[in-house]
């Protein structure tokens, strides 16, 4: 196993954000719990995420990173825990939450958008119930399409839509109100290598201004190069978390680094499937 | 299998591997179980309403019992069977039924042959509360029948017929009416399955009116006789025929219902066949609708038409739907056509009554019932701009006022329609008062439910409700509906005092109680639904994601 290097949040609030002084984390969580059933989706982890950061959460599949960013979403009442997003708490009163609301743009993974509007009706749908003026999330609806290339495409029904295409229009409609913090889950997931490209330039160019992004995944030469931090999760616990440098630490790369943390090295097949090859069926 | 070890395998692999019928009766099982075992509310639900069919069941089998050497026995029975098979026909259409549990389009990628299967899916849908109850129909309506050896060899015969006639066909029905609604011409033909709804429960209403009338039952025997030659209620009217001794007629009958069977499930296989080889094209002709209205910006003239804000946005979007997603599209065609169709009809029949106008206020209002069921997982694009009570009301009231907005002057138009075919233009105002009073008590309960109870109403297949809601989608309507009696019973009651008490000069002033009071009941009922949306988001989110 790799040392407790970057275990805990309070060092990860230390290491090395340059205005980790002055704004508060985009994201604090402390003792967060979530079961379902007799299963323990979400292990009481504690999670400081640093503002104006390219942030990973890594984890293999069923580790809870979608529980969790439910939950610091708002989409998903945590058992017990507390999360602040850029200062406000998710759960508390109305009012903190409408802030938390106003900051924060999210693209689910797994939930469907109004698929029976156009990409275009979508966004202005989207814009306006953020209560944005009406021109305005015309001009931005206009210009997002064009960079995401999807102005083509702005008259057809989202139902229509590719999967690369509509995580487009989701990210779109994520970005259409400016937020400080964005929530990715799994947004390169069944996406062509030209929309992904077209998303992370996307995404490259808004946190330069300062913005934080949060995406998950589990393809990690994608974090690699992408992320300046990382959290990594498995089975409901935060192994890591910290600059991505240090994370990796002396493994040759993020994904050596993450199969030790996890604990995944050495399981192989073997021989237990001695009946599998060609030829043969059944 | 004594003979060279590998192909012995191979060939115990082969052997031992169980039938597809019972790996199909054995899945539904289990998915039911497991949609009972997601909440405990609706294991409450799904309770409470077994315990109503299981009273339900028992009373009926009663009722058959006492019905059991009357001279109108084979009459009822075989009117009811019929009555039966055609709201089992009627059912996947229109109301929310988990029967739908195995959706074939989850099993394309298997290498599954058409008959196999069409047989697995028949026999899994025989497991479930309809079926059940059906059973306890034809049992009851064999035990009033059956005379002498040969009735009673007949009704066993006829009994499991009669349910698997009633099950095939709402299979069928159901494969027939998702090809048409997957179709491209399907949302414009999701209309037709509104309209044979409405004429369907009007035919039952005619029935049900006759029956009323001097003659009693006796004078619905013509009908009966034309139903028991229609499979499955020949099948019922062969136990009374054996009994009798027409021994060939009770066979033809049977024979009938038995074909009826086989006519049934090839043509569910044939739907079921092409539904799993061609693509969804329903999306083809909204595509260039949307592009061809909006062209110029991104709110159409509709847009234009609509307030600002929160109100404007969410209106459009709802009108929109109506228009775009063949679900609601079809549930407000049959709710517009069933609230059309009766008043009118009953009024052309000369049975008629100015308050049969509050069907059409009635059945529009059912479409509050499950705002964000209607929404599906989407809703989390809602619940991203909500926070507050107020942002919850507001929300709320723009979806009643966009149903409002087809609602008040249809309802308008309907009651006039009725007050003209039947002359009473006296009438008039008092009916529209108690019809807008019944769209306020409606439109209140439904906004209460849609915050307490909502459910998911999946987009893909056949089903209208997730497995295991369907007790909680049913008492939410049904109790939404006798609540709603109750809301409005003050304003129902005055129409029957003035009525009673020979006051009708005074029926106008029904019409601005009604209209005042159904819209205070809205407004309440939205004031008191918006602190429940707030704050249970999450859980409604949850709700409505599953399926």
């Amino acid at each position: 196993m790799v040392p407790d290097q970057a275990f805990d949040g309070e060092f990860a609030a230390g290491g090395g954000a340059p205005e980790s002084g002055t704004t508060p984390p985009a994201v604090q969580v402390e003792g967060l719990w979530k079961r379902f059933g007799q299963q323990i989706a979400v292990n009481g982890i504690d999670l400081v995420l640093p503002a104006g950061r390219f942030i990973g959460l890594v984890g293999p599949n069923g580790a809870g990173k979608t529980t969790t960013l439910s939950m610091i979403t708002g989409l998903l009442r945590p058992d017990s825990g507390r999360i602040r997003v850029a200062g406000h708490d998710v759960w508390a009163d109305p009012e903190s939450v409408a802030q938390v609301k106003a900051r924060i743009g999210i693209l689910p993974e797994g939930l469907r958008l109004f698929e029976r509007l156009s990409g275009r009706e979508l966004l202005a749908y989207s814009g306006r119930l953020r209560g944005l003026p009406g021109a305005e999330v015309d001009k931005r609806a206009a210009q997002l399409l064009d960079v995401l290339d999807l102005a083509g495409s702005q008259h057809k029904l989202v139902v229509d839509y590719s999967t690369g295409m509509r995580k487009k229009i989701g990210l779109a409609a994520a970005l259409l109100h400016n937020p400080e913090v964005l929530f990715l889950d799994e947004p390169f997931e069944g996406v062509d290598p030209v929309s992904a490209q077209t998303i992370r330039g996307v995404l490259e160019r808004y946190t330069s201004s300062g913005a934080t992004v949060v995406f998950s995944s589990h393809v990690m030469e994608l974090v690699e190069s992408l992320c300046d931090w990382v959290a990594v999760m498995a089975a409901g616990q935060i192994r890591a978390q910290g600059p991505l440098e240090q994370v990796r630490g002396d493994a040759p790369s993020l994904q050596a680094a993450f199969l030790e943390l996890v604990g995944a090295n050495g399981r192989d097949a073997g021989e237990s499937l001695d009946w599998l090859g060609g030829g043969s069926a059944r | 299998m004594t003979t060279a070890p590998a192909p012995a395998t191979a060939r115990t692999a082969t052997a031992s591997a169980p039938s597809l019928t019972s790996v199909f009766v054995r899945l539904k099982l289990s998915l039911l179980k497991n949609g009972l075992k997601q909440s405990g509310g609706r294991t409450a639900a799904y309770v409470t309403s077994i315990v109503l069919s299981v009273l339900f069941a028992a009373g009926m089998i009663l009722g058959f019992l006492l019905l059991r050497g009357h001279t109108d026995a084979a009459v009822v029975t075989v009117l009811l069977t019929g009555v039966i098979a055609l709201s089992w026909a009627v059912m996947p259409l229109f109301v929310p039924s988990g029967d739908e549990t195995l959706d074939p389009s989850r099993l394309v990628m298997l290498p599954l042959r058409p008959q196999p299967l069409v047989r697995a899916l028949l026999t899994a849908s025989l497991v479930g509360v309809g079926p059940v109850l059906t059973l306890c129909l034809a049992v009851g309506a064999a035990l009033a029948l059956a005379h002498g050896a040969a009735g009673v060899v007949v009704a066993v015969l006829a009994v499991p017929l009669v349910v698997v006639v009633c099950v095939a066909l709402s299979r069928a029905v159901a494969a027939a009416n998702v090809r048409l609604l997957s179709s491209r011409k399907g949302r414009d033909l999701a209309v037709l399955s509104g309209l044979v709804i409405a004429v369907g429960m009007q035919l039952v209403n005619f029935g049900a009116q006759r029956l009323g009338r001097a003659g009693g039952v006796s004078s619905l025997e013509p009908a009966a006789q034309a139903v028991g030659w229609l499979p499955p209620a020949s099948a019922i009217s062969a136990i009374d025929a054996a009994g009798d001794g027409d021994y060939a007629v009770a066979a033809a009958k049977l024979l009938l219902s038995a074909v009826a069977v086989v006519l049934l499930v090839q043509w569910w296989q044939r739907s079921l066949v092409r539904l799993m080889v061609e693509p969804d094209g329903s999306t083809i002709g909204a595509a260039s609708d949307a592009g061809a209205k909006d062209a110029s910006s991104s709110s159409g003239r509709l847009g234009r038409l609509l307030p600002g804000g929160r109100t404007g946005t969410v209106m459009e979007r709802s009108l929109r739907y109506i228009w775009r997603d063949p679900k609601t599209k079809a549930a407000w065609v049959t709710s517009l056509a069933i609230g059309l169709i009766v008043p009118i009809f009953n009024a052309l029949q000369g049975t008629g009554s100015i308050y049969f106008a509050c069907f059409a206020s009635g059945m529009l209002g059912m479409l509050m019932y499950n705002q964000f069921g209607q929404d599906t997982s989407a809703f989390w694009m809602v619940m991203q701009t909500l926070a507050t009570k107020a942002d919850a009301y507001a929300e709320l009231r723009a979806r009643a006022l966009a149903l409002l907005v087809v609602t008040v002057p249809y309802t308008a138009v309907v009651t006039t329609v009725t007050a003209g075919i039947l002359g009473q233009w006296d009438r008039l105002p008092g009916g529209l008062g108690v019809a807008y009073a019944v769209l306020g008590a409606m439109m209140a309960i439904g906004a209460v439910a849609s915050a307490r109870f909502p459910y998911s109403i999946p987009q893909e297949g056949y089903k209208n409700v997730a497995p295991g809601q369907g007790g909680i989608a049913w008492i939410s309507i049904f109790g939404g509906m006798l609540a709603a009696v109750v809301l409005s019973a003050p304003v129902l009651g005055l129409m029957i005092f003035l009525h009673v008490a020979d006051h009708q000069s005074q029926l106008w002033t029904l019409l601005p109680l009604g209209v005042l009071y159904g819209a205070l009941m809205t407004w309440a009922g939205l004031k008191l639904a918006a602190p429940r949306v707030a704050k249970r988001l999450p859980e409604i989110l949850a709700a409505v994601s599953k399926g």
